[in-house]
């Protein structure tokens, strides 16, 4: 049952991104993307991924698609006749000989959710104990918080999430620059 | 063959959407869909972290005094592509705003045209 | 150019209706936007969109601030609060025009609101160097302070949710006001 609803939402995904890539019309485009990035937070759902589905849902289906489109309003929409595209042989070959070297990978990676596979293993071969295992066990023993995710985040990998604001900062400063303009009006 | 490929679809979920996000990037003339393209691509990493992180009947990563591994899925990932989330449209938003800049400057998005544009120019 | 003393003679005029300059079709050549009567041209209001979002609106902005500040018990964190927060006003912005919502929100509280984001960072990597800490070495605070991790966790998610929002929102009313705006700085690049 589980299976049968994960592989109709890869198959969603997947298909939203296909007329992502095909179709002519950029509107459209950006419509199937907020479809295609919703239905990825409904799969980090799935994969018990909460913190993550919610920032895809705010971000993927909501400021990104505003921002797009706030893009295709200020610049241009090309005319279309025919809703889809041809499918571009050379870049069609080329992709595809990455996608079949990828998916030769595929029988080595481990299962999904095996409970033995590096990740998600208490130990390493060594013996030792694995990062997963330490955030898991001392979380809540050492700050008192519930959510690993935030624990994770603030107290263990904190220089990593001020690393990330700076990035953000950035951002924002570059596009000022870009577009030669500040806040203030 | 076909069984290890259904016990590890998320992975080759990862891979066909990877491709698909590539495929724009090289193919599509409009810069705006190459940015779209862009945001596919990086999104299919982010299922390839988060398929890592999942633990088969795991919970989400909540955690309590008495929490062994195995129970959750791990944080670790989880961290890392929220801030790549917040950072990615950031950087969305700059690759936006440089694509309104050429459109300003050039008057066209087509990737052909921009180049005959920008030949025409001493 | 009579631009900006236009843009306020209408909203004192026309006070009940809200407009923007959102064409979806503009600027095919660049031209039209650039008329005054292009900018007068009013946003294409739709009356479900706007009494939908009037009535969401607010219980949006609570859930963020809610995921905000639960972010070390329950799912959710400044990222997540942030950017909804972020939502509510781009949401607000899409139903009743940029403009008027570029107006509405202060300019100084979202550089506030990014300045006071930083501050509160910077009070996170400091405060336990002053208790012989490392730098944002927090779990230090508990025995040195009274106050549990727990509690400079959440002001650090908050310090995180101040700043995405401010970020996010600015980028959006920057990247809109390239084409929308009024000053020269506008015109200068356009042909």
């Amino acid at each position: 049952m589980t299976l049968a609803l994960e592989l109709a939402l890869i198959a969603f995904v997947v298909v939203t991104a296909v007329f992502a890539a095909l179709l002519r019309d950029v509107l459209g485009s950006i419509a199937v993307f907020a479809a295609y990035s919703l239905g990825l937070a409904i799969i980090w759902v799935l994969l018990q991924a909460p913190d993550v589905a919610l920032t895809e849902a705010a971000v993927g289906a909501g400021v990104m698609t505003f921002l797009f489109l706030l893009t295709i309003a200020k610049t241009t929409r090309p005319d279309t006749e025919k809703p889809l595209k041809q499918v571009d042989l050379k870049a069609f070959v080329v992709v595809a000989a990455v996608a079949l070297l990828m998916l030769t990978t595929v029988p080595a990676m481990p299962e999904v959710g095996d409970p033995d596979a590096p990740p998600v293993s208490a130990e390493h071969p060594t013996g030792e104990q694995t990062p997963y295992s330490y955030y898991i066990e001392n979380t809540y023993v050492q700050a008192g918080i519930e959510n690993a995710v935030a624990g994770v985040l603030v107290v263990y990998r904190g220089f990593d999430t001020f690393g990330e604001a700076v990035v953000v900062f950035a951002a924002a400063v570059g596009v000022m620059v870009v577009l030669k303009r500040e806040v203030l009006k | 063959m076909i069984e290890e490929f259904i016990a590890r679809h998320y992975h080759v979920a990862f891979i066909v959407v990877l491709a698909i996000g590539l495929y724009m990037l090289i193919e599509s003339g409009n810069l705006v869909k190459k940015v779209i393209g862009l945001n596919i691509f990086q999104m299919s990493v982010f299922l390839f972290f988060t398929t890592a992180a999942y633990v088969e009947g795991g919970g989400p990563a909540l955690v309590g005094p008495e929490s062994v591994p195995g129970e959750h899925s791990n944080p670790l990932p989880h961290v890392l592509i929220l801030t790549a989330i917040v950072v990615g449209v950031s950087l969305t938003s700059l690759a936006l705003a440089l694509v309104v800049r050429v459109y300003r400057e050039y008057g066209t998005l087509d990737e052909d045209r921009l180049e005959e544009v920008m030949a025409g120019e001493p | 150019m009579t631009d900006s003393s236009g843009f306020d003679d209408r909203s004192e005029n026309d006070s009940s209706t809200h407009r923007g300059q959102l064409e979806a079709d503009g600027g095919e050549a660049g031209a039209p936007i650039d008329t005054e009567e292009a900018r007068r041209r009013p946003y294409v209001e739709s009356q479900v969109v706007m009494a939908t979002v009037r009535l969401i609106s607010p219980f949006v902005l609570t859930y963020g601030v809610f995921v905000t500040l639960h972010g070390a018990d329950s799912p959710g964190g400044g990222f997540q609060g942030g950017v909804i927060m972020a939502a509510t006003v781009v949401m607000l912005a899409f139903s009743f025009g940029i403009q008027p919502t570029r107006e509405w929100v202060d300019d100084s509280a979202l550089l506030g609101l990014v300045a006071g984001g930083v501050a509160l960072f910077a009070v996170a990597i400091l405060t336990p160097m002053a208790f012989d800490g490392a730098a944002l070495e927090l779990v230090v605070l508990e025995s040195t302070t009274t106050v549990a991790v727990k509690w400079w966790v959440e002001m650090v998610e908050v310090a995180i949710g101040m700043m995405v929002a401010g970020v996010v929102v600015g980028l959006f009313f920057v990247i809109s006001s390239g084409v929308f705006g009024t000053d020269e700085a506008d015109r200068e690049g356009d042909r």
